[in-house]
């Protein structure tokens, strides 16, 4: 029974490992031995260059630019995006009706076309919009996408109103699951409003916190479609993201060598960030004993 | 260990669904009736004008030539249509023809031998004779001497002027020459002080494509189209390169130019000058009737500087060809060529392709041709961008032109128009740039 339920499991399991070897193993290889060539995707030769294009990546400015702008981009997007989403969550799980309709409503945007929600925004900041026109009526001239400041803040906005939803879902089931008694209990002991909040409900919801958290930091290293489409990665690399790195230079000065290079640099400092971040939350669950 | 053949072989069995979903294309291509049918694949422009041009000369062709097959389809296209290309020469499954070239891209196809030299087939000089375009492929030649692109459209990039507010200014048509551009951006300045002679955002930003539609028109303006890169070498004219900077240095001081994003600002009014090719007109036409050529707005090719004759203005040319790749068989490329030669030998198919993309065919006799000069009395917008066809200069065909224009746009142009440097520090800066690129 045991052996039969295995090779079920297994038979099960093979389409996704197939899949996985295809998609996943076999590019992640060759994208490894691509990152030591000079490869160009369309030249039928090329040569094999060592360590080169990762000296080159680690001494290039717009590497440098992707990765600071990476962690300036969490410093805006995480706390806007854990905060909004936190109060969806509360806010829907506080009606008393419709909130399977409101949580759906509120997860749209995430399902919404990144290039169309980028020209939906560029048309909104543009200069002689309506919205702009009536900042200047009041002497106020702001060039949005013109500024190294304001431009990724938009970008982290966006991105915000985007997954807003989608996070306020995951915490809404963390909300739901917390059981009753817990707050009976609380009440027992004299927890109520703001006590209650912040000794119960913000410790009962660690776990979707953690899985939030790591989902937006992870999310970060990923940008690409709205630096693309609304600001081509500047005012002055300001909104440079790998992800436009990797694909300026794989797919746009044909370096695919060094691209691929570059996206396994990504993938270290991806996994790095993550794994760092993953350890700050468990040591910080662990401190207050939420774990 | 038995254990993990049996898992194995099952892992076998669920791949072979898997592979069978590939290839598709081959069995069909290895599955034709008959055997002496050539057979290959055609890609066009990512847009259904132009699939629906193609695929209709396909048709036509195939009705003639029974033992030839085409398999008219669009280029994938994301993220780009260059990088669909790409991605189909890296696994092996590049279509034997296709259009959409830019002079540009087949520099760096060319550079890596995935496409072929056209001058090389049989009937090369005939289909070029025959199409009448001697003159529009003379700028086509590469640094090495071979024609990579047969180019099927040429815009000569042009300006369009309001000319309602030219003529409130006191003009009767587009200025010609640097001078009179600035004196028309002072006077609208004077009497307009919220609208601009120019709304450009690109002329802030490195963008490479950017350079095209700014520095590459108004540079081959003041140069006669001089070459910018031969081969390896930075062989731009400098003295026109400086006026060209000077011209927007010029514009910046004055405060002519709106560098940041605006919503139609020609078409509402908010500028008075825009670059501009043939494709914007059905746009008009739909959204801004108002907008009436000889009535409204007026088109002109790009100022020169003030020594410089207006008639010898020069601009660039946004043109895109077809190439065949080397990837096709012999065969499959000689049948490629031959398709083409049949559809460039009839004017009527050029039109048919004006009519229905707007785009004009790079023909040294489009403006004069019977064939076309019925469409062109009814279109007269299109009129001027036919009669300089010849006046348009292609893209640069350098391997590293992306990286070339990027490096105008950081070290010359956008430090212009951002009062950072004066134009022969930028200039100088930007050729150092350049020549590092060329190394």
């Amino acid at each position: 029974m045991n052996k039969r339920n295995e090779k079920l499991g297994w038979l099960f399991a093979s389409p996704y490992l197939i899949y996985t070897l295809i998609f996943f193993l076999f590019p992640l290889l060759w994208a490894a031995y691509l990152a030591f060539t000079n490869w160009n995707t369309i030249a039928p030769e090329y040569d094999f260059v060592g360590l080169e294009n990762f000296f080159n990546a680690f001494s290039s400015e717009t590497v440098k630019a992707a990765f600071f702008v990476t962690y300036k981009f969490m410093l805006m997007f995480v706390p806007i995006v854990i905060i909004g989403s936190l109060f969806l969550a509360f806010l829907i799980h506080s009606l008393p009706k419709f909130k399977g309709l409101f949580s759906v409503g509120f997860f749209l945007p995430y399902l919404a076309s990144g290039v169309a929600s980028a020209i939906v925004v560029n048309g909104v900041l543009s200069y002689n919009s309506p919205f702009n026109e009536q900042l200047r009526s009041i002497g106020l001239d702001v060039d949005w996408l013109g500024s190294p400041i304001l431009a990724p803040l938009i970008i982290a906005l966006m991105m915000a109103w985007k997954f807003v939803g989608y996070y306020a879902l995951l915490f809404l089931s963390g909300l739901e699951s917390i059981p009753k008694e817990i707050y009976e209990a609380a009440e027992i002991d004299g927890a109520v409003g703001w006590k209650r909040f912040w000794h119960v409900t913000i410790p009962m919801l660690y776990p979707s916190f953690y899985t939030v958290t790591i989902l937006a930091v992870g999310l970060m290293f990923g940008i690409f479609t709205e630096p693309y489409v609304l600001t081509g990665g500047g005012p002055e690399y300001a909104t440079h993201t790998w992800q436009l790195e990797i694909y300026n230079q794989a797919f746009e000065k044909l370096n695919a060598g060094y691209g691929t290079a570059v996206a396994i640099i990504n993938s270290i400092v991806t996994f790095l960030s993550i794994y760092i971040f993953k350890k700050v939350l468990e040591k910080w669950g662990a401190k207050h004993g939420w774990e | 260990m038995k254990r993990l053949k049996k898992f194995f072989a099952v892992f076998l069995v669920l791949l072979i669904p898997l592979t069978g979903c590939q290839g598709g294309d081959d069995e069909a291509a290895s599955d034709t009736e008959n055997e002496n049918v050539v057979e290959f694949e055609f890609w066009s422009a990512p847009n259904p004008t132009q699939e629906a041009f193609w695929k209709s000369m396909a048709d036509e062709y195939m009705k003639e030539n029974t033992d030839v097959k085409i398999n008219v389809s669009p280029m994938p296209e994301s993220p780009s249509s260059e990088a669909g290309i790409q991605a189909a020469i890296a696994s092996g499954s590049a279509p034997a023809v296709s259009e959409n070239i830019s002079r540009g891209f087949a520099a760096q196809l060319a550079g890596s031998e995935a496409i072929v030299p056209l001058e090389e087939f049989e009937g090369y000089d005939e289909l070029i004779g025959n199409r009448n375009m001697e003159g529009s492929i003379a700028g086509w030649e590469f640094a090495d001497g071979h024609q990579y692109v047969l180019p099927i459209y040429s815009n000569a990039m042009l300006f369009a002027w309001r000319l309602d507010i030219l003529n409130e200014l006191g003009y009767s048509e587009p200025p010609k020459t640097y001078s009179e551009v600035i004196e028309v951006g002072q006077k609208l300045k004077e009497k307009y002080p919220d609208k601009f002679l120019w709304a450009r955002a690109d002329l802030v930003q490195p963008t490479w494509w950017a350079r095209w539609f700014d520095f590459f028109m108004l540079y081959n303006a003041a140069s006669g189209g001089a070459n910018f890169t031969s081969g390896s070498d930075f062989v731009a004219d400098r003295d026109a390169g400086i006026k060209t900077l000077n011209f927007f240095n010029d514009l910046n001081e004055n405060e002519l130019v709106l560098t940041r994003e605006a919503t139609d600002p020609f078409e509402t009014g908010m500028s008075i000058m825009m670059d501009i090719g043939p494709w914007t007109f059905p746009y008009w036409a739909e959204k801004f009737p108002d907008l009436v050529y000889g009535e409204t707005f007026a088109l002109s090719m790009p100022p020169v500087p003030d020594d410089v004759d207006p008639a010898d203005s020069k601009t660039f040319a946004d043109t895109k060809g077809l190439v065949i790749y080397s990837q096709a068989s012999e065969e499959q490329q000689k049948a490629a060529f031959d398709f083409l030669t049949w559809v460039y030998s009839n004017p009527e198919n050029d039109l048919t392709w004006f009519e229905k993309t707007n785009l004009p065919p790079a023909r040294d006799d489009l403006s004069t041709n019977d064939a076309f000069v019925s469409y062109l009395e009814e279109n007269p917008q299109l009129n001027i961008f036919a009669e300089n066809i010849p006046n348009g200069t292609p893209a640069i065909d350098n391997e590293k032109f992306v990286e070339i224009q990027e490096e105008i746009g950081k070290e010359a142009l956008n430090p212009i128009m951002k009062g950072e440097k004066d134009p022969e520090e930028a200039w100088d800066d930007m050729v150092d740039a350049i020549s590092g690129v060329l190394k």
